[in-house]
């Protein structure tokens, strides 16, 4: 399902589609399929082959269950005692959390960090909702702009695509009060995906993400960065206006270059670290890799949860391994 | 090319300015936006390569904008060769202006100021031209500029000091502005206007709050004069003046009521006195006549006081003592006295007849503060000798009857000796009086009876007889019928003024000049047969005109100031007398003939002008404005015009008329203006160019 206009080519080493090409797709819906797509199709080289986003559970049957829960088909058949979960519980609770603030409507390759990560929701979405798992929303800049509660029903997917179709606005990346209200509106747990730059301060990061994962839900972070933002690729020096603050100031990318990437890698390695110590995943996406290698990313940060057992991954987050990045 | 204010020239550094600005290596128009700043910091401006200007054509533009305006600023110009010879232009043209006026005759004034004057002039070099002035009211030069140059260089510092010598202050006041105006166009006015490199004044004055200054506010000082004020011992001694207000006794016609004489007495500020005496003094200076007046007049203020009664009769002169200053402390007061006039009255009607003229004429004739008038009546049967005697003791004689031919030929003689008579025509016989008296063989008279009467008209008012009806509230006239007159052709009598008319046109009032003495006609009579002259209130206001005018004086101004003109008596006739001046130091000088004033009243004091038997005293005083000593401070004579005094004037006149000459050769050039014009033009240009680029760097950029 290719849109006629542009043609979708794929990436010479991994056969994805080019971010550049897939972002021509002026539909969101249509940008989703064709990055979803391009997922299934590349995953017959996958090793992650089989593999479902979550499985029903079985678990003996302990004195006090609810006989209803009991499989009669396998007491039948084995003529053991096994509880079956029921689908509410075992299907997969999803909240995207997407970052509107101004600095995301910030982009070199073409297209906006925005634009990157609405798409890369909508990927999301379009992934875990034909597998019934319910996929809500949240967008925010330094505050919640949209809610679209977690549901599994006709129509759902559109309600979520025109919320992500909102341009940025506000004027700083401020995750704490968003965060603090999806802890209120998200009681049940399950997985929540933040889409954001992370451009803001490594405390504030800290406030608003230690609750989140305090409160049991599955986190993952994708930190969307355009290439010009990973290495100042500028080349002439001009007065440097901030997206959030309006601030100005003459920067020399050639003579400034050296000393933001330190500053820069400094920031994402405390947040590494402080992932880490959350116990949250935290994948690096460079707005010019193909959307799929994030969906790979996303996958096998589930197929690493998924192979912990529920009480254990509770446990591990913090003596956990470590997360490595993507980028 | 020279600059006249070539410091302004420092202003070319600035062009550093936009040299700096285009080696910055910074677009500050360009904007980026970019996501977050946190991890960035500003850079500083970097300069670019050597070489590497950016906009070399705009840096040009704006360094040239910035060396246009210094060299503007710094006022060029092109130098031109020296118009004079150099040996000329060194020499100076020096006025040496003293101070003669009465207020220099303090303490050691005038000798300092004679020695300055010679200080200066023994300063001056043999090219320089030197002259010594001298003012008070009036400027007058002791040694010209061109009796400087006729004279030897040895002989010149001679001759000034032989003039300086000769002079002394004299009693005027001080009228500086216009003297400093006079001596100001004396040293301007040289056919050479280069050959001299320095114009001064030398000011040698006691700088005298009365100095009238007000001349030089609308004088407009020639270029290139200064003026100097050397300092001169100005003594800070207490002065207090005298000032004649006005005589009390003027407006009395009471001769028994108390006549005080009005004085004001002036303190200068700063004097340390209040107390003062005023009093009469006689001729010997220092014994008052009678008790003094004390008065307390603080420093700074007047006070009027009333001296009275007069002394003795001749004592006239007011003297103060109390302060420390004594050349104003005499003042000269002449006080109208009542003097005796005689009159003749020719004619045979008794005293007691009140149908004739005498009835009327004694009781007209009353004293009063001026006048004494005594009547004395002769008829035809009185003899010669008796009438001779009174006639020669007569200011006027009036003539009511015909007289005797030879009683005729001898008034005659004496009105050709200077006496003045009336005729009265009360009858056409008096005709042959008129003519004897006239000088005529005949003159025919004729009887013009009046019905119902007529009036007088045509008056001279201009003649003293009706000066004092001059005024309109008194000019009128037509209320006093005639009733008759006797017709006398004006033609009979050549020379003859008509001094007023009836309305039909006859004569009614005619004067004639007989030798030195006049004779008037009236042709009708005052008695009430003839007129209402008598009974009228002019009448005897007209009387006591004619005694005026043959005796002399009247309501003449009596109180004159140093340097003032003395005027001829009103009752003189120029020409037809010889009138002689006695000074207040004795010496009696002849009035000039023809001459309507004498103007060489040069000290204070009594003068007297006489022509034969009439005598009138005058009193000549200082004038008050010279009294007024407290010093005005130099600045105020500067800030009237005279440019300030230099202190160096050896060293840096040189300088200073080369800097002169500069900017008046700048002046006419006025090269800034093309250069500023030229910098306007090349900062629109620099616009222009500067905007093109920009459009140019927009269109690339889009």
């Amino acid at each position: 399902m290719s849109h006629p206009g542009s043609a979708p080519t794929r990436a010479a080493g991994a056969g994805f589609i080019e971010p550049r090409v897939l972002m021509r797709i002026r539909n969101l819906e249509l940008r989703a399929r064709v990055a979803v797509e391009g997922f299934w199709s590349g995953l017959h080289r996958s090793p992650y082959h089989g593999f479902s986003v979550e499985f029903t559970e079985y678990r003996p049957y302990a004195a006090g269950d609810d006989p209803r829960y009991l499989d009669w088909r396998v007491l039948g058949r084995s003529d053991r005692y096994f509880i079956k979960k029921f689908e509410d519980e075992t299907n997969l609770r999803c909240h995207l959390l997407v970052d509107l603030s101004r600095s995301m409507s910030f982009g070199t390759a073409g297209y906006t960090k925005l634009e990157y990560a609405a798409t890369l929701a909508a990927t999301l979405a379009f992934l875990l909702q034909p597998q019934g798992d319910a996929v809500g929303l949240v967008t925010f800049d330094e505050q919640v702009r949209d809610v679209v509660p977690a549901r599994h029903r006709p129509g759902h997917l559109r309600r979520l695509l025109i919320a992500l179709e909102q341009a940025a606005g506000g004027r700083a990346t401020n995750l704490a009060a968003p965060l603090r209200r999806i802890v209120e509106l998200v009681r049940k747990r399950g997985l929540i995906v933040l889409i954001s730059d992370l451009l803001a301060p490594r405390e504030p990061l800290e406030r608003s993400l230690t609750p989140l994962a305090a409160s049991g839900h599955e986190v993952i972070v994708f930190q969307v960065l355009d290439p010009a933002e990973q290495n100042l690729g500028l080349s002439q020096p001009a007065m440097f206006r901030d997206l959030e603050s309006g601030q100005v100031q003459f920067i020399d990318p050639a003579a400034a270059r050296a000393e933001y990437q330190r500053r820069l890698e400094a920031h994402g390695s405390a947040i590494r670290a402080l992932c880490q110590r959350l116990g949250i995943g935290l994948h690096r996406l460079g707005t010019e890799r193909p959307l799929e290698t994030a969906l790979f990313d996303f996958l096998r940060e589930r197929q690493q949860r998924g192979k912990l057992p529920r009480h254990a991954a509770g446990r591990a987050r913090h003596p956990g391994p470590a997360i490595a990045s993507t980028v | 090319m020279s600059f006249l204010a070539p410091l302004f020239l420092l202003g070319t550094l600035a062009v550093a300015a936009p040299v700096v600005f285009h080696l910055l290596r910074r677009s500050t128009r360009e904007q980026t936006v970019f996501s977050s700043l946190m991890f960035l910091r500003p850079t500083p401006p970097r300069f670019t390569r050597r070489r590497r200007f950016e906009h070399v054509a705009l840096l040009i533009l704006r360094c040239l904008v910035l060396i246009l305006v210094a060299a503007g600023f710094a006022r060029p110009f092109f130098p031109q060769a020296p118009s004079s010879a150099p040996a000329a232009a060194s020499a100076s043209r020096l006025a040496v202006l003293l101070d003669a006026s009465a207020s220099m005759r303090r303490g050691p004034l005038w000798t300092s100021a004679c020695a300055q004057a010679m200080a200066t002039l023994r300063g001056a070099s043999p090219g320089d031209q030197a002259a010594v002035f001298v003012f008070d009211r009036q400027v007058r030069p002791l040694l010209s500029f061109a009796e400087w140059e006729s004279l030897p260089a040895g002989d010149r510092l001679g001759a000034a000091r032989a003039r300086l010598e000769a002079a002394s202050p004299g009693w005027s006041d001080t009228r500086l502005g216009d003297a400093l105006a006079a001596v100001a166009e004396a040293v301007a006015d040289s056919p050479d206007t280069n050959a001299f490199r320095q114009r001064r004044i030398i000011l040698l004055t006691d700088r005298q709050q009365g100095s009238r200054l007000e001349a030089l506010a609308a004088f407009d000082w020639p270029s290139g004069i200064e003026l100097t004020l050397p300092p001169l011992p100005i003594p800070s001694t207490a002065n207090a003046s005298l000032e004649w207000v006005a005589d009390a006794r003027a407006d009395s016609t009471d001769p028994a009521a108390p006549s005080p004489v009005r004085l004001r007495i002036r303190n200068e500020p700063g004097s340390g006195r209040e107390a003062f005496q005023v009093g009469w003094q006689g001729d010997n200076p220092g014994a008052w006549l009678g008790e003094p007046v004390e008065v307390r007049v603080p420093a700074g203020q007047s006070r009027t006081v009333f001296l009275g009664p007069p002394p003795p009769p001749g004592a006239h002169r007011v003297a103060l003592r109390g302060d420390e200053e004594p050349f104003d402390n005499t003042l000269f007061v002449l006080s109208p006295e009542p003097v005796e006039r005689r009159v003749l009255y020719l004619g045979r009607e008794a005293a007691s007849d009140s149908r004739r003229p005498r009835y009327f004429l004694e009781r007209a004739l009353q004293e009063t503060a001026r006048h004494k008038a005594i009547l004395r009546a002769l008829g035809p049967e009185a003899d010669a000798a008796a009438v001779s005697g009174e006639a020669d003791a007569a200011a006027l004689i009036v003539v009511a009857d015909p007289l005797p031919a030879e009683r005729a030929r001898a008034l005659r003689q004496r009105i050709s000796g200077g006496q003045t008579v009336v005729v009265l025509l009360q009858e056409t016989a008096a005709g042959a009086t008129l003519a004897a008296l006239l000088g005529r063989e005949r003159i025919d008279l004729e009887e013009v009876p009046c019905a119902p009467f007529v009036l007088w008209s045509e008056i001279d008012f201009e003649h003293p007889l009706f000066a004092p009806f001059a005024d309109p509230r008194f000019s009128d006239f037509t209320r006093i019928h005639f009733w008759k007159y006797r017709r006398l052709d004006e033609r009979a009598v050549p020379g003859a003024r008509v001094i007023a008319r009836y309305d039909g046109g006859d004569p009614a009032w005619i004067e004639a000049a007989v030798g030195q003495g006049r004779l008037l006609v009236l042709t009708s009579g005052w008695h009430p047969s003839d007129s209402q002259l008598a009974l009228s209130s002019k009448f005897v206001p007209m009387l006591y005109s004619l005694l005026d005018l043959a005796a002399g004086g009247g309501n003449e101004p009596l109180q004159f100031q140093v340097g003032d003109a003395l005027p001829m008596p009103q009752s003189a006739r120029p020409g037809s007398e010889t009138w002689s001046v006695r000074t207040p130091s004795g010496r009696v000088q002849p009035w000039p003939a023809g001459a309507a004033q004498w103007a060489e009243t040069g000290e204070p004091g009594i003068y007297e002008i006489a022509s034969g038997p009439i005598r009138r005293r005058l009193a000549v005083n200082l004038a008050p404005a010279e009294s007024r000593t407290t010093a005005i401070p130099a600045g105020e004579i500067e800030r009237l015009g005279p440019p300030a005094p230099a202190a160096a004037k050896a060293a840096g006149s040189v300088v200073r008329q080369v800097a002169a000459e500069a900017a008046e050769v700048e002046g006419r050039q006025k090269v800034w203006r093309w250069l500023l014009a030229a910098a306007l033009a090349t900062v629109v240009f620099e616009s222009w160019w500067a905007g093109r680029a920009v459009r140019r760097s927009l269109v690339e950029g889009s």
